[in-house]
């Protein structure tokens, strides 16, 4: 549906986008995801035709947005980060503006209507935008791009600003409207992409640095031969038997989770299983093992380790250090059990 | 371009601007009419409509300061543009959406006219001459003050841009006059507002002055269409 090659965007001598490349599929929703100043909203501004390109395409259907910009322009509805509200008009004739600007041929009163009611907008209908809330105003947004029922939608930061119930309002609507429209939506929030999306594309500074589903992005990225332990008895006791097993190339400790308890990461060499040696070594040396799991990385984690400036692709990285001693090392939070 | 035009207008009649604009421009209009045709027992109206010609160079530019630069720091222009509409379209649409209340505020001033054309027989090429005179040159200066809106975001910016135009498009004539240079002269009465409206307010209609100034207000929107989709790629 949306097929977008070699994307470079130039402000000056700043590359806000460097050859992106990637399609989206009629009837998917594609999270687009990354953090502040990565070039989101520009390749969203692009895709719509409000920004040209420095270099690449982009086709909407097979409409070349640069050759046919009023083709695409009608199938597409758009919500910008900030939503292109007049403040000086009510919810109504904004609404009515929007509609006839679109050139939208649906029958007007019920159309509008409807997307009223979805969007649950119909108790400010006969207000003024400038006198709404932020969440409000959001929605006002979102209706403006529904208008005419575009087979593609945009929308950039769909949710901010809204309170927890309207977030998981408009995560539900977004994800029945994916159903038959094609939804790229923007987002820092990664539970909402994770809750909404099909597809997600991580871009960071103007480079796409990963495209899958939320499944394979934290698969993909969390090492598979990782184990997080609970192991009751004396820290340094089982750290120094624990050592001992076979294949351990990374052991540290979390700390005293319960009373002389404590939580230990153990990681394998790659494609090693190492659980039913790490059990044997547990009863061998009568060490109650509490707990144990696999670590998949959270989308948090991958999120940050794809966009961090250190990150080097999967293939090159690893990590050849193995715990020596009794220094113990806390990795950054989030894999607490 | 018409939900464009619609949009606008209802924004000029929302806010004072219309108001205010139409409230002073109808008060001179009717105070110089008080003093020159009334008082003076005169029906030379061209010179009501003379001094009209040098206010409404100075008011006009309040009515297209906010065209485009109050699209683009509201962010609204995303709207527009990503609409299926022709940037062209956008730039027509507002112009005629300033000049539509131009027109009416001059529509007005044709009131005592018709009201002293009960009772006698006003010169009506005249009339008509001044009014059409006076709908070009505000048509003109309309259009550049729309392209002054769309290079800035500051609405004042804007005004003062387009006023301080305003003003050197008055003055030009006799800046000419300063040279003392043939040439010079010729070129600055090409482009003076003044020597094109003055034939039309002793009633003569001159289609060259017609073509110019509606030349101006093409070409002028011509560019501001240009400017606005220069803004995609820089």
């Amino acid at each position: 549906m949306i097929e977008v090659k070699n994307l470079t965007k130039r402000y000056g001598s700043n590359v806000a986008l460097d050859h992106v490349s990637f399609s989206v599929e009629e009837g998917t929703i594609l999270g687009f995801l990354g953090p502040n100043g990565a070039g989101k909203s520009t390749t969203m501004n692009i895709i719509t035709g409000y920004l040209s390109a420095s270099e690449g395409e982009v086709t909407v259907a097979g409409h070349s947005v640069l050759e046919e910009p009023t083709e695409v322009k009608k199938l597409i509805g758009y919500l910008p980060e900030i939503p292109p509200l007049y403040m000086d008009m009510t919810v109504k004739e904004y609404l009515d503006f929007m509609y006839e600007l679109k050139k939208v041929t649906i029958p007007k009163e019920k159309h509008i209507k409807e997307i009223c009611n979805l969007v649950k907008i119909t108790d400010v209908y006969k207000r003024l935008i400038g006198n709404l809330s932020k969440g409000y105003k959001q929605r006002v947004g979102i209706a403006q791009a529904l208008l005419g029922n575009p087979p593609v939608l945009i929308l950039d930061e769909p949710t901010v600003g809204l309170d927890p119930k309207q977030i998981i309002e408009i995560r539900n609507l977004i994800k029945n409207l994916g159903r038959n429209h094609t939804v790229v939506l923007s987002s820092h929030i990664l539970p909402e992409v994770q809750a909404v999306c099909e597809r997600i594309l991580v871009i960071n500074k103007g480079v796409i640095v990963a495209d899958g589903t939320p499944d394979k992005l934290s698969h993909d990225l969390s090492s598979d031969h990782r184990l997080i332990a609970r192991i009751e008895g004396d820290e340094h006791e089982v750290l120094q038997n624990l050592r001992s097993v076979k294949n351990v190339i990374e052991l540290h400790s979390f700390g005293e989770k319960e009373p002389g308890v404590f939580e230990y990461s153990i990681e394998g060499a790659p494609g090693k299983d190492l659980r039913r040696d790490l059990f044997a070594c547990c009863t061998r040396c009568g060490m109650p093992l509490l707990a144990l799991k696999s670590s998949d990385l959270s989308l948090e984690d991958v999120f940050l380790r794809l966009t961090s400036d250190t990150y080097v692709p999967r293939s090159v990285q690893r990590p050849a250090v193995i715990a020596s001693g009794d220094e113990f090392h806390v990795e950054k939070g989030g894999d607490e059990a | 371009m018409i939900a464009i035009w619609k949009r606008e207008l209802r924004s000029y009649f929302c806010s004072p601007i219309a108001y205010v604009f139409m409230g002073v421009v109808l008060f001179l209009f009717g105070m110089y009419y008080w003093q020159v045709v009334l008082m003076g027992s005169s029906y030379y109206i061209g010179q009501v409509y003379g001094v009209m010609f040098t206010w409404c160079m100075l008011f006009l530019p309040a009515l297209t300061m906010k065209t485009f630069s109050e699209d683009r720091k509201n962010k609204t222009d995303q709207a527009l543009i990503t609409a299926p509409v022709s940037v062209t379209g956008i730039v027509w649409g507002k112009f005629l959406s300033a000049f539509s209340i131009y027109l009416f505020t001059m529509l007005i001033t044709l009131i005592p006219a018709f009201v002293i054309g009960l009772f006698s027989d006003p010169s009506w090429a005249s009339v008509f001459g001044n009014f059409l005179a006076s709908l070009l040159y505000g048509a003109a200066i309309i259009a550049i003050g729309v392209f002054i809106s769309s290079l800035t975001e500051s609405q004042i910016v804007a005004l003062v841009g387009t006023v301080g135009t305003s003003i050197l498009l008055m003055l030009i004539d006799s800046l000419g006059a300063v040279f003392g240079n043939e040439i010079i002269e010729t070129v600055v009465s090409w482009i003076s507002f003044q020597a094109r409206y003055t034939p039309f307010t002793n009633g003569i209609f001159n289609v060259s002055s017609v073509v110019f100034f509606l030349s101006v207000v093409a070409v002028f929107n011509f560019i501001t269409a240009r400017r606005l989709e220069s803004r995609r790629w820089s």
